[in-house]
């Protein structure tokens, strides 16, 4: 017994002796070590209000400005906890030099992250400085630093606000471009027309893009944010139109003749829609110019309301009502693999999500008289079929279109007695009114 | 004879416990020192940075979804209502009428049995169909309800020390790998089982490469699901500025518990 035990105490102390040389040869290259199940929560973070970094009269008003837009912002990104400015102490940093971790990282405010800067007018011209810090870590807290310049006026100050804001959400949401900087195509009707519009994420900056004094509907805003397609009603019948930023006007595009609606972009420029030039609404997709046009549904349909996996380019989402009332269906780019996803009831307004997984779409789930329940959104996971309510009890809800991180969703609703747009949360909370004046419909978030 | 066997039993024995004695004494010796000099490969623990007051709710894959934290059946307790509808109150008929006896037979009257109370056949809910009252917050299948599993970070860097430096860059990695984890796609027989490890690197742009598993579950759905919650990754996110090497290597690990 002996004799075998010996040597295997020796093998025992070798490979005892590697592992600990190896596991020093490993530690050369980080190593992040972690897993799931530690908890994982929204990042905890603190908005001082900025500054004043001069005594200029101007300071004021763009201060609040300033710093009204970036608490909005990060409220709503979807990913913070934003600590409540009651909790904060006293002496607010502008300056890395100001501050005092122990007052931050420690209870009332207990914050993770805290951001903080200062900004001053001089000559006509604003300058922002603004930092992220994890004041948690106090060896090396700075996450982030950056200093604007721009003119001073309310504009210049809420675009540096967004870009800050923007900033902080790509750093600690995983590499997601923040949407502070996307826009909203719709359709008002508040000049007497139904004209396509657009304003900024939150709302603010509405304006104009149409005059066309006629029926436009479904603004659809291309990949690359050049050019906006949409139908529009004239002399020939409902035909799809575009709009081009570049030259701020209504290009040509080609008419079709039938009956042209719901345009809708795939990721690499294409655009499919809803046609009856032969006779019944189909989908048909187009080159970016409008031509190569094919047919990719047959039928009687009626098909409309295309929309491409966001993702891959590779699957179309539309309406038909084949069978009867409006069900929703998805099928391959080339016209196969037709599947139903909607069992019953009235499906309208697919929306597919930027990351190809989920569908966001309109859904009355017993219609008829007498029935429960209303229209409202539903979010389906493509994959496995299942799909769960985002709006409940509020009116008519329609035309959900996803924001270009994945967090947010747009829609239309009725629920205060007129068509107004909203945005939510993908899960369906913090719903937040958009439009106030007339009435407001169809909203498309731009891709980026 | 006999004593003599023994007493060279006890010599024979004498050697190997010396040795094993000294091995003992030499390897805590070296555990020691290692720790005390080299810090340990392990590292010591770190993470959420301190600890964690007020969280907040659970994010989801993409979405964010926060996961309704309590799953509860009682309604009163659930912010909104569910989708299903509750199930109808069972009825019990009256027991038909028993005859009462004459008085000069000997008959007992029988016990009612039970054939008479059938209950209604509660409706079938719809197989994708969120039960009543978890309608909640949206709890869907993508959500993640972290399992309650006790973990921490470790890690080693004799070159950096990209965890202490940047253990926000850390918490969003681990943020966006458990929202991209489909829970779903795990064998749906399996309620528990033993951890898989995956490493991968991550490249300074933020995008995840070189997945690979590391150590196996012995669950090949959740092995497989764990490698695509990796692969529906394009980004974690450049790696920050500061930060010196062009890549960091992770070791994840993923708990599975139904």
């Amino acid at each position: 017994m002996s004799n075998s035990a010996r040597p295997v105490r020796y093998h025992f102390f070798i490979i005892v002796a590697l592992l600990s040389v190896l596991a020093s040869v490993a530690s050369a290259q980080d190593w992040i070590r972690t897993g799931t199940g530690l908890g994982v929560e929204r990042v905890r973070l603190a908005a001082a209000d900025f500054k004043g970094s001069n005594s200029d009269p101007n300071n004021v008003t763009l201060l609040k400005t300033f710093n009204d837009v970036l608490w909005n912002d990060l409220d709503n990104a979807g990913i913070f906890d934003l600590v409540s400015k009651s909790f904060y102490p006293l002496q607010e940093p502008g300056q890395p030099s100001e501050i005092n971790f122990s007052a931050w990282n420690s209870p009332p405010p207990s914050t993770s992250m805290l951001a903080f800067g200062n900004l001053g007018v001089a000559g006509g011209k604003v300058t922002v400085q603004g930092w992220l810090y994890d004041v948690k870590n106090e060896k090396s807290p700075q996450v982030l630093g950056k200093q604007y310049n721009d003119n001073a006026t309310g504009d210049a100050v809420r675009v540096i606000a967004h870009r800050f804001a923007d900033e902080i959400i790509f750093r600690l949401g995983g590499g997601v471009n923040g949407i502070a900087e996307t826009k909203i195509y719709f359709v008002s009707e508040r000049t007497g027309h139904k004209e396509i519009w657009m304003m900024d994420y939150d709302g603010a900056n509405q304006q104009q893009l149409t005059h066309l004094g006629s029926i436009s509907l479904s603004p659809r805003i291309s990949p690359d944010g050049s050019r906006l397609a949409f139908s529009s009603i004239n002399k020939g019948g409902w035909e799809i139109m575009m709009y081009s930023f570049d030259l701020n006007r209504v290009v040509a595009f080609p008419r079709f003749g039938g009956m042209n609606l719901s345009p809708s972009w795939s990721p690499d420029g294409k655009i499919a829609f809803s046609s009856s030039r032969n006779g019944y609404p189909n989908i048909f997709v187009v080159d970016p110019s409008g031509g190569n046009s094919h047919r990719l549904t047959e039928g009687k349909g009626p098909d409309v309301s295309p929309t491409w996996n966001r993702k891959t380019g590779s699957q179309i989402a539309f309406v038909s009502g084949r069978t009867g009332l409006p069900q929703i269906y998805t099928m391959e780019s080339d016209g196969t693999n037709l599947q139903r996803v909607t069992d019953q009831g009235y499906a309208v307004s697919p929306n597919w999500s930027p990351n190809g997984q989920f569908l966001t779409f309109s859904w009355m789930r017993k219609y008829g008289g007498g029935e429960p329940g209303s229209n409202d959104l539903y979010l389906m996971d493509i994959a496995s079929k299942q799909w769960v309510q985002l709006t409940h009890d509020a009116g008519r809800n329609d035309f959900p279109c996803w924001s270009p991180d994945g967090r947010h969703i747009v829609f239309q609703s009725h629920r205060n007695g007129s068509d107004q747009i909203f945005s939510m949360l993908a899960d369906g909370t913090n719903v937040k009114q958009l439009t106030f004046k007339g009435g407001n419909t169809q909203p498309n978030w731009s891709w980026k | 004879m006999h004593d003599a066997d023994i007493y060279s039993e006890h010599a024979q024995l004498r050697r190997p416990l010396a040795w094993s004695f000294g091995l003992h004494v030499a390897f805590a010796a070296f555990v020691i020192l290692y720790a005390t000099f080299i810090q340990g490969f392990r590292g010591s623990g770190w993470g959420s940075g301190g600890t964690g007051d007020a969280m907040g709710a659970t994010l989801v894959s993409a979405v964010p979804l926060p996961a309704n934290p309590t799953q509860t059946t009682n309604v009163l307790a659930t912010e909104s209502k569910g989708l299903a509808k509750s199930q109808p109150a069972v009825e019990e008929k009256e027991p038909e009428a028993i005859p009462i006896p004459d008085k000069n037979t000997k008959v007992k009257p029988k016990p009612v049995t039970s054939a008479t109370k059938r209950k209604a056949e509660p409706e079938a809910p719809e197989t994708n169909q969120i039960p009543y009252g978890e309608g909640g917050p949206v709890n869907g299948p993508y959500t993640m309800t972290a399992g309650g599993t006790k973990g921490g970070f470790g890690f080693t860097g004799s070159g950096g020390d990209f965890g202490s430096r940047f253990s926000w860059y850390v918490e969003a990695v681990q943020r966006k790998v458990t929202e991209n984890w489909l829970k779903y796609e795990v064998d749906p027989r399996i309620s528990e089982s033993k951890r898989v490890y995956l490493t991968f690197d991550i490249e300074r742009n933020g995008r995840p490469t070189n997945v690979q598993v590391e150590q196996s579950s012995g669950v090949p759905s959740l092995d497989q699901s764990a490698v695509r919650a990796l692969q529906r990754i394009d980004t974690f996110g450049p790696l920050p500025s500061d930060y010196s090497g062009s890549k960091v290597s992770v070791e994840f690990w993923f708990d599975y518990k139904r």
